[in-house]
């Protein structure tokens, strides 16, 4: 009855309102939904941190008797690693698998028939399982970094606002550049593959293994004008306090274009692939 | 309520050559061709009917369902439902239908059942009241109370099926798609699900539509019958009248006190082994008691009975094969 009113009164923000309602409530039962495979939780914070142990390794032994490389010092690229291993995390995506799984299945069909968009839903899935592994995951990361590595404090502690709007944006655009991998499911049906060669190359173009001040030059002024810098590198320069606000505010603005591309692309074949849905098994 | 015009579907399919160097050349040119899954249907579906689709495997079923219910979009036509195009609004139409496929579930594996109905719940934003109200008729009809604390995973496929009906009719839509509900499905769960077509007709004048291949479902529930073969309408009409004009025979079966069975002029003989022989006669030329009348007066009966000619003739019919003899 409730929201019958708020309908009636026809304003903008109750229909808003109620609206983003069906979206949350699909948000609370991803999360419930997360909380089910306990095993696959632990197999992933184990993953983690074995890679997050290694890299430390890795860039102990690379800094050997140097103070700083590229104006990085130890202490800071360790906090990266753990950073960089927290913020995967984040950018963990099942859009496309959620597509390529619906349409080899053909478990679209039930998801058509919801009064509800299509899009909107896989994003609210994965905001859903995401706010699970926060806890599940990006929390017992922190944790064991600090015991194992270091204590990762941020550089400026002024530049959080920063960051945290930086990753919220890194997040939108992995997400978007998923879902527009997704949407190729909707055309070529299988995409396994294709999703572990997307993965692969964001972790590497993005800096996320290699932060890209240690490429030859030539390739890092290439790989800075892609997307996928914006997606690791950039929040976490920002955490280790590798330049000046004036820099950081500046790749912010190319961030912020890379997320206006990619949206605008996104509705563009977004309006194009639900045209022409097919559904496997039919 | 449903008006169906002109719709069609084609699909594009690769081409692939046999073997290896098929799958090897299929990689490199493209060999493409279109399948005509549905070709020029229209039909008009009032309030309150209950619709059997029935075809062969593949004869285009369930690709006309999910034009209907917004999933597929159809190559040329339309389908109106309350007079709305459903491909054009999809995400407002489809607040008056629901879907039930019998091959795969709209419940969420991973959750217990009452979680999924929550969810929906919110999705089609139902009133308090309504969903407490229509759970219980469905508690009525199916007994779903007891399943909700279930998780869909731990579920038989009778009881997943259950779940889904209740989850399909959660917002009371008022149309029914079902693809093939009772597929799989054994006797008692078969009976519940029928029940419940009835019931949700009955009392919701919901308008069902559903593809079967089990023709108890069809004898029991439906009023009226679309046939398809090939994309292509056979027949659309009242199961009675369809089997008046596609069938309009019936058979006699006569049984004699030895091998020698006499003719009759006005029907056909169409078998006579041992002691017993077959006549087929049409209903508009002669009575059933003539026949044994006239048989009787010529030679001793022993026993007799009458067969109708039945929905399986029908539809074999329809589907464009002969009819066999029975015996």
């Amino acid at each position: 009855m409730k929201y019958r009113q708020v309908r009636r009164t026809g304003s903008a923000a109750g229909f808003e309102e109620i609206r983003m309602k069906k979206y949350l409530f699909i948000i609370k039962t991803q999360i419930i939904k997360s909380l089910t495979y306990e095993f696959n939780v632990y197999g992933n914070i184990l993953m983690q941190t074995i890679i997050m142990i290694t890299s430390a390794y890795f860039w102990r032994a690379l800094y050997k008797g140097q103070g700083s490389v590229n104006g990085v010092d130890t202490d800071s690229m360790l906090i990266y690693v753990i950073i960089s291993s927290a913020l995967s995390v984040l950018l963990i995506t099942n859009v496309e698998r959620r597509i390529g799984g619906s349409v080899e299945k053909g478990t679209v069909a039930t998801d058509m028939i919801k009064p509800i968009s299509l899009f909107g839903m896989f994003f609210a899935e994965d905001i859903g399982s995401i706010t699970a592994l926060i806890f599940q995951n990006m929390l017992p990361i922190i944790i064991i970094g600090s015991l194992m590595i270091k204590v990762p404090v941020m550089a400026d502690i002024r530049d959080l606002p920063l960051f945290v709007i930086s990753v919220i944006e890194s997040f939108l655009i992995n997400w978007l550049i998923a879902a527009l991998f997704g949407m190729t499911a909707f055309t070529a049906v299988n995409i396994n593959a294709l999703i572990q060669v997307k993965k692969h190359l964001i972790r590497l173009l993005s800096g996320s293994i290699i932060p890209i001040w240690f490429f030859p030059e030539s390739v890092a002024n290439v790989l800075y004008a892609l997307p996928f810098v914006y997606i690791y590198q950039l929040p976490l320069s920002i955490y280790i306090g590798r330049g000046t606000r004036a820099e950081y505010l500046a790749q912010m603005r190319i961030q912020f274009l890379w997320l206006v591309i990619l949206s605008a692309l996104f509705f563009v074949v977004h309006d194009r692939v639900t045209r022409k849905v097919m559904v496997q098994g039919g | 309520m449903i008006d169906v015009n002109g719709l069609c579907k084609d699909y594009t399919v690769k081409k692939k050559g046999a073997g290896l160097s098929g799958a090897l050349k299929g990689l490199v040119s493209k060999n493409t061709g279109v399948i005509h899954a549905v070709r020029d249907l229209s039909f008009h579906i009032d309030e309150g009917e209950i619709v059997g689709f029935i075809g062969p495997n593949g004869a285009g079923k369930s690709t006309t369902i999910k034009m209907m219910s917004g999933i597929l979009t159809p190559t040329s036509g339309s389908v109106l439902i309350n007079g709305e195009d459903i491909t054009k609004h999809r995400k407002e139409v489809v607040k008056h239908i629901g879907v039930v496929f019998g091959q795969r579930s709209q419940l969420n594996w991973d959750l217990r059942l009452e979680e999924t109905f929550e969810l929906l719940k919110h999705i089609y934003r139902i009133d308090a009241d309504d969903y407490d109200k229509t759970m219980s008729i469905m508690d009525d009809i199916l007994g779903i109370k007891e399943l909700l604390d279930k998780p869909v995973r731990q579920m038989s496929l009778g009881q997943r099926v259950k779940g889904d009906l209740v989850a399909s009719m959660l917002h009371s839509p008022k149309v029914l798609f079902l693809d093939e509900p009772t597929i799989g499905l054994d006797v008692s769960a078969k009976y519940s699900l029928r029940k419940f077509i009835k019931e949700i007709n009955k009392v919701r004048k919901t308008t069902v539509i559903l593809t079967t291949h089990d023709l108890g479902d069809i004898q029991e529930l439906c009023e009226r019958l679309i046939i398809i073969n090939h994309g292509v309408m056979m027949e659309d009409g009242n199961l009675k009248e369809i089997t008046d004009r596609v069938a309009p025979y019936k058979t006699l079966v006569a049984e004699y006190y030895d091998e020698d069975a006499p003719e009759h002029e006005k029907c056909e003989m169409i078998s006579h082994e041992g002691n017993v022989a077959r006549y087929r006669f049409l209903r508009s030329e002669i009575s059933a008691a003539d026949i044994i009348a006239d048989l009787s007066s010529k030679k001793a009966l022993k026993d007799i009975s009458i067969e109708e000619a039945g929905i399986d003739d029908i539809i074999k019919i329809a589907y464009g094969d002969p009819v066999t003899d029975p015996s």
